[in-house]
């Protein structure tokens, strides 16, 4: 995690730390240690592809042995606790955006969401339809994207291949962004979904976890999630107004 | 008499109710049309006596021509193999009809899904809830009123796309049409 800003003091109070993070773990020694691990992440992927309209012809050659990602170290995966890349190929009906969230809230970080497809980009050529969203990158923070309809298997291998470039850089971090503009992104989804919105996921605590929280993580959107976590309480962010301010933005 | 003069039990089902409009599409297809208050009876009648078990769909068609509704009744014998399709016209307002739930258990769903998608009330259906759309408050979006465009750009924001082959392209006179 090269680059990365450990926060000197963590919260004590807090359930989620896990152990105090010291100021000599930010050392040069440290810095070297996150790039190695940079380094070996990004030949290790475990992919869990949601398959929500298209992608079906176009992923088995990928993965199987006409180009064979495995020698890449990239792998399917059954399940999102175990996996780091989602590829959301196709397009989005808001039903099935729902449980792509859900999906992707309980990926652990670091994590990436590839958007496969046109659709995914600007709604494709289902733009018109009132059934699906049109920029997945409003609800969730999404990584790369591969234009086309649909992408050739090259496209794919291509899109790995910068994928793993950027984890090893350290430049991978559009899923960090999900933790510092959380509110923004609640505002997207509650837009669709109504302000009874919830995921399984406690994203305050994990952004907290994280280090991430920022002062664009709490907001009015997320206040209506004060009745499952009275963040804004403890944190002294100011509630919004109860109305129901979900189709904000 | 030959063979293909004898009446099947189809016709003989048919013969019995006045006020049909019958017209044969191929050997296996006979598309009727109904006035309204004689479909259920129909449909018992087929049911009881033609070995009509199997209702495979009711789809609705909206006519904003008419006002009208049209709801399609496509019935399956595993007996006769003639696939019966009975047509009733309602007005669109109320827009109200009776349920065949009675007859086929699975039109419950048909009609709930009708009554999502082009907001039809279906006296004595036992579930109207909504039933696949997700979150929806807008109008029933079948309708043919129902324009989907106002609705996306509405609900939706598009990303901005302005690569730099459309300005040469646009400079050379060409371009993306905007209807």
């Amino acid at each position: 995690m090269a680059g990365k800003t450990i926060p000197i003091e963590s919260d004590p109070n807090t359930e989620v730390a896990c152990r105090d993070v010291g100021g000599e773990e930010r050392s040069l020694l440290r810095r070297v240690v996150d790039q190695f691990a940079d380094h070996c992440r990004a030949r290790s992927l475990f992919v869990l592809h949601y398959c929500t309209g298209c992608g079906a012809i176009e992923l088995p050659p990928s993965i199987t042995a006409r180009f064979d990602l495995e020698r890449m170290g990239i792998q399917p995966m059954a399940t999102p606790r175990q996996a780091d890349i989602l590829l959301i190929t196709g397009y989005l009906a808001v039903k099935t955006l729902k449980r792509v969230i859900l999906t992707y809230e309980q990926m652990p970080g670091p994590k990436y969401v590839v958007g496969f497809g046109s659709c995914t980009i600007n709604g494709g050529m289902y733009w018109h339809s009132y059934a699906t969203i049109k920029q997945l990158g409003n609800y969730i923070p999404v990584e790369l994207y591969i234009a086309g309809c649909m992408p050739r298997p090259e496209a794919i291998q291509q899109m790995f291949l910068e994928l793993m470039a950027r984890i090893d850089r350290g430049e991978a971090r559009a899923w960090e962004d999900y933790y510092r503009r959380y509110d923004a992104y609640l505002a997207q989804q509650q837009s669709l979904f109504g302000t009874r919105w919830e995921g399984p996921t406690d994203v305050v605590a994990e952004a907290r976890r994280y280090g991430l929280l920022e002062h664009q993580t709490l907001g009015p959107h997320t206040a209506h999630l004060e009745r499952y976590a009275p963040y804004h309480r403890e944190l002294g962010v100011p509630l919004a107004d109860k109305r129901g301010s979900g189709s904000l933005v | 008499m030959t063979a293909e003069q004898v009446p099947t039990p189809v016709d003989e089902v048919l013969s019995q109710l006045p006020g049909l409009e019958i017209s044969r599409v191929s050997g296996s297809r006979v598309k009727l049309r109904v006035p309204g208050q004689r479909l259920p009876g129909l449909l018992a009648l087929l049911k009881g006596q033609a070995g009509y078990l199997h209702l495979s769909a009711i789809s609705c068609v909206d006519w904003p021509q008419t006002d009208e509704f049209e709801l399609v009744y496509h019935v399956w014998s595993y007996e006769t193999k003639v696939m019966v399709s009975a047509h009733v016209r309602i007005p669109r307002e109320p827009g109200r009809y009776v349920s065949v739930y009675d007859l086929f258990i699975p039109a419950g769903y048909f009609e709930r899904d009708i009554h999502e998608m082009f907001g039809v009330e279906f006296e004595g259906a036992p579930d109207l809830r909504p039933f696949v759309l997700t979150e929806w408050h807008g109008p029933p979006p079948m309708l043919k009123s129902f324009s989907s465009i106002d609705y996306v750009e509405e609900q939706y924001d598009w990303r901005d796309y302005r690569p730099d082959w459309l300005a040469d392209v646009e400079q050379r006179g060409g371009g993306i049409e905007e209807t």
